[in-house]
């Protein structure tokens, strides 16, 4: 079952001289469930690429389709919304928010939905995590690896459809990316979540399904990495 | 790049926006400054123009002086002019009575006598009149007529009009017409009254020092010597103690307005070297040492005083214009000298000074704790953020919606900008209560024409009957016609309430056994009548104003500051439901006092007790007398000349008729004078504030473009994220507005009830004042952040994500 469709997907940075053409009719489609890896040099178009899945960016052509909606025709109320429920985001730099603890970072996307969290489910999360200790701590009081396991679990709060995780590695060392690999393979096993990341690590994109690279903005799939 | 210094530069030149709002913040502290500070220069200026306007331009009066003391003064090097003003006592001319006198000619300027026809009186026999008093209703006399003049001892002398002066105001309301003898003719007079030698002192001398030596190398005993002080006070020269008090708010107030100033480039300073913790980390990363950090932070803090500072002095230079400009254009004759575009240096030096040395240090102590960030704080992108243990256990979030508490939190958590936000709104509203004060002053103890003000009043001794009263009220240019009833009476109460003072003056009073005391003085009587008692509110002290309740229970109104012979003096300290005992031809009578006025706006003529006041039914009651003593009226335009004839016509004899329309012009000019600037002060403190809400609450939304870039990614809403920029903006506004109105208050009621004691202002709670701050700082803030908003939300977040 599709859960995720790009049709001719483009989009083009600045005029004239500085023209860029950061993705080239990008069309391609993923199924419910699935691991995805996109690789490809500095530069390429892989960031462009995820943010433009997770609608933090408009195309400058072409549709993103999740659940058969085009995410680009909603208006930016619903969007939010449609984003919290159906998306989790993490990021190389974390980006938490330094005024929050571990626990309100993790369910910051159900009280933007005024949802009371759920709380077997969330000191689960907690528990997977390994952040039981440092439930009340800030991320400042974190390590980086401590901190990206806080934002995963955020991005794992809603439960939501698709996790989209640009370098989710690349400030950790061996050890705490390899955790990090294996909490969001067990995520998406557990829940039947469909996972898009994006990776430097040769190693790392073999634990994919399907591996897709990005190369002058042009998008090519190599085929399955874990065979 | 030729040095790492020009990296100030070039970031300032890469962030055009941000760059934007940090100069005009400078600038705004730097116009508030400027502008406040010019325009108290300029006050000043035009304070001194309105002070020798009513008062004359002379600055020491030396009674009695004799020959050789006038040579010697008049030799002196800070001596700019000097001349003798002699007043003969009253005398009649051509019937009427007219104050005499006589002054050197070379002094006549300083003491506004314009000779407007014919010459200045010169031979013995020759008199100057006023052109008012030139009509046939007065002295009826012209230039070349011969008129007699009796004095005050029956000596009779023939004289000559030599000259016509303008008119006088106040002799001209008092209808007494002055005369000017020439000094041969005075010398001639004796005895004469009263001798003064007015000298004016040349610009920059210290005069007091100068009235000092004065007094000692002449030998003059210290009550001889009287100072124009209301010259010398806006001269900052005085030391009366009136004048001390308002220096000192001055100088209260205008420290506020410095702290102000320093707050408001401090904040922005501040917030704008936080949000780039990470930015210098970088640097210390490539290799920047920390006193390097720091000479970058100071470049830029010196860039953007340059571009700020020229900008402030511009706006604060405008302000002061404003000013000059109305002043000017309402009446350009008393201001003639004073240019219109004033170039203050003392307003225009401190905005400079104050500009600089508070980007110094401003810019000294962000930027020691930016060289203090480590290197690797930068690359994690983790800032420090000191928390107590309460808030991480994370209680807001679970009693408020997310955004709400997220917004109270992210305000809360960074105390320093919290407590530098607060301290920039809090200092605004503190200016703006403590220059309200001086409102309060403006309007309680400088006159202006009120609803009660008579253009014209007439006044008999004899009374002016019905008729005459009803006749007066159907002319068509005559809006309004009032009378009042005046009289002396015998008033006794408990002797407790004697001033020390008074008592004093009476030397010895007598008490008897039920604690009253025999009168020594009479008091004055007046009848008002409702409209009459309705116009009084404004300076009720205590109790009420209502004829109904007075007649019918014996009442009576007190005054606080009571005339005697114009000066105001506090004779008795009525209480609401202290009793008064009034001889009646019908045996004495109780009143009981219902209301406490402030001042009545006439003097007896007599010397007297008190002032009471009663209605018109009481007061025939308790005097048997029932004809008007003084009968007021306006005109529907004041210069209707037709109507001022007709009224002329209708007099006679009997009744004077008094012209008080040029010296109530001449007051409401110098309320203006005062009113332009302290209203122009309010204002430019009010609209500076504003702007600096606005200001600051930008640069704050700006400056957590990233945070809100965030926020958006993990799935805020457009509505959840204004929802808690607005929060957190509402509660740097409300921390803000609760402390500067708490200690505005405080400065406010110190200052009308310590600073100006001796005006006898009743502190009220600034009730609309604060509600009108809260009202102004909350909406204010809320369209403040609507824009910086709308720019981030219309940027993508990728965009917002990647750009730093």
């Amino acid at each position: 079952m599709e859960i995720l469709k790009t049709e001719n997907l483009s989009k083009t940075y600045g005029k004239a001289e500085t023209k860029v053409e950061a993705l080239k009719n990008a069309s391609f489609s993923v199924s419910k469930g699935e691991f995805v890896s996109i690789v490809g040099p500095s530069g390429s178009g892989k960031s462009t690429l995820l943010h433009l899945m997770g609608a933090l960016d408009h195309p400058t052509s072409g549709r993103v389709l999740i659940d058969d909606r085009d995410i680009f025709k909603m208006k930016e109320e619903q969007l939010a919304v449609f984003r919290r429920r159906n998306i989790g985001f993490i990021f190389q730099a974390y980006n938490l928010v330094p005024e929050l603890n571990v626990e309100e970072n993790i369910t910051l996307p159900l009280l933007l939905d005024y949802k009371k969290p759920d709380k077997q489910y969330i000191d689960e999360l907690i528990h997977i995590l390994g952040l039981k200790e440092r439930k009340h701590h800030l991320p400042s009081q974190l390590s980086g690896g401590q901190q990206q396991r806080v934002a995963i679990g955020r991005a794992l709060a809603t439960k939501p459809a698709i996790i989209l995780a640009d370098e989710p590695t690349g400030n950790l060392d061996s050890k705490n990316s390899r955790d990090v690999i294996e909490l969001m393979k067990l995520s998406v096993d557990r829940y039947r979540q469909t996972l898009i990341m994006i990776t430097h690590n040769e190693n790392y994109a073999s634990y994919a399904e399907r591996v897709f690279q990005v190369e002058d903005g042009v998008v090519t799939e190599l085929g399955g990495g874990r065979k | 790049m030729k040095n790492y210094l020009t990296l100030a530069f070039k970031y300032l030149l890469a962030h055009p926006k941000k760059t934007r709002l940090e100069v005009l913040s400078i600038a705004l502290a730097v116009a508030l400054v400027t502008g406040i500070f010019s325009m108290l220069d300029v006050f000043l200026q035009f304070q001194k123009q309105q002070i020798i306007q009513d008062y004359g331009n002379y600055h020491l009066a030396v009674a009695d002086a004799s020959e050789e003391e006038t040579a010697n003064i008049q030799n002196r090097i800070d001596v700019q002019n000097a001349g003798r003003w002699k007043s003969l006592g009253e005398g009649m001319v051509n019937g009427t009575a007219c104050q005499l006198a006589a002054l050197d000619k070379a002094f006549a300027q300083n003491m506004n006598i314009q000779v407007i026809q014919g010459r200045y009186p010169t031979e013995a026999n020759e008199i100057m009149l006023e052109q008012w008093a030139t009509e046939s209703l007065y002295l009826n006399a012209n230039i070349g007529d011969s008129v007699r003049i009796s004095f005050a001892n029956t000596i009779e002398r023939e004289f000559v009009v030599s000259g016509i002066y303008h008119d006088l105001g106040s002799t001209k309301a008092a209808g007494v017409p002055g005369v000017f003898l020439s000094a041969a003719g005075a010398n001639q007079m004796t005895p004469e009254q009263n001798s003064f030698y007015l000298v004016e002192f040349k610009k920059r001398v210290n005069i007091n020092k100068a009235v000092k030596e004065i007094k000692t190398t002449l030998n003059i005993a210290d009550d001889r010597i009287s100072l124009n002080n209301h010259l010398l006070a806006v001269m900052g020269q005085s030391d009366h103690n009136a004048a001390l008090q308002i220096y000192s708010i001055g100088v209260i107030l205008f420290c506020i307005v410095l702290i102000a100033g320093i707050v408001m480039i401090y904040n922005t300073f501040h917030i704008s070297v936080m949000e780039r913790v990470r930015q210098f980390g970088l640097l210390r990363c490539v290799g920047a040492s920390q006193a390097q950090i720091k000479k970058l932070v100071k470049r830029e803090g010196l860039t953007l005083t340059l571009w700020a500072i020229p900008l402030g002095v511009f706006a604060g230079i405008l302000m002061t214009f404003a000013c000059s400009a109305i002043l000017k254009f309402f009446n350009n004759t008393y201001f003639a000298n004073i240019p219109l575009f004033s170039i203050s240096v003392i307003g225009i030096g401190t905005g400079i000074v104050v500009g600089f040395l508070t980007v110094l240090i401003a810019s000294f102590l962000p930027a020691k704790k930016a060289a203090r960030v480590s290197p690797v704080n930068a690359v994690t992108g983790n800032v420090d953020i000191k928390i107590s243990k309460k808030k991480k256990q994370g209680f807001l979030t679970k009693i408020l919606p997310v955004e709400m508490a997220m917004g109270i939190n992210s305000a809360m958590i960074r105390k320093k900008t919290l407590f530098l936000m607060s301290c920039s709104i809090a200092l605004s509203i503190i200016l703006f209560l403590g220059f309200n004060a001086l409102v309060d002053f403006l309007h309680t103890s400088l006159k202006t024409t009120k609803p009660y003000t008579p253009d014209i009043s007439l006044i008999s001794q004899q009374g002016i009957d019905n008729e005459l009263y009803a006749k007066l009220s159907e002319i068509n240019g005559v809006k309004r016609v009032y009378g009042r009833m005046l009289g002396y009476v015998e008033a006794a109460f408990d002797a407790t309430r004697l001033s020390d003072t008074y008592k004093e003056q009476m030397k010895e009073i007598t008490v008897k056994d039920n604690g009253l005391f025999v009168p020594p003085e009479k008091s004055w009587l007046i009848s008002y009548d409702q409209r009459q008692l309705d116009w009084a509110k404004a300076d009720l002290i205590a109790g009420e104003l209502s004829e109904d309740k007075m007649n019918r229970e014996n009442g009576v109104i007190a005054v606080a500051m009571h005339l005697r012979k114009n000066v105001s003096t506090e004779t008795a300290h009525l209480q609401l439901g202290d009793k008064i005992y009034i001889d009646t031809p019908n045996g004495q009578k109780e009143l009981t006092v219902m209301g406490i006025l402030r001042k009545v706006p006439f003097s007896s003529e007599e010397l007297a007790l008190t002032t009471l006041i009663t209605t018109e039914a009481l007061f025939t009651d308790l005097t048997g007398e029932s004809a008007f003593k003084a009968v007021g009226i306006q005109l529907k335009r004041k210069n209707d000349e037709g109507t001022v004839d007709r009224i002329k016509g209708m007099v006679d004899d009997t009744i004077s008729f008094l012209d008080r329309r040029q010296k109530n012009a001449e007051i409401n000019q110098t309320f203006l004078t005062m009113a332009v600037f302290i209203y122009g002060f309010v204002t430019v403190i009010a609209f500076i504030s504003i702007l600096n809400i606005i200001n600051t609450m930008h640069t704050s939304v700006a400056s957590k473009t990233r945070y809100l870039g965030v926020m958006r990614a993990v799935g805020m809403s457009g509505t959840q994220l204004s929802k808690m920029v607005m929060i957190e903006a509402v509660t740097y506004t409300l921390s803000g507005c609760l402390a500067g109105c708490v200690f505005g208050i405080m400065l406010h009621k110190q200052l009308v009830t310590k600073g100006f004691s001796q005006f006898h202002i009743v502190w009220r709670f600034p009730l609309p004042q604060i509600i009108l701050i809260l009202l102004l700082s909350l909406l204010v803030t809320m369209f403040s952040v609507v824009r910086p908003l709308k720019r981030i939300k219309s940027r993508g977040i990728a965009e917002i994500l990647n750009s730093l």
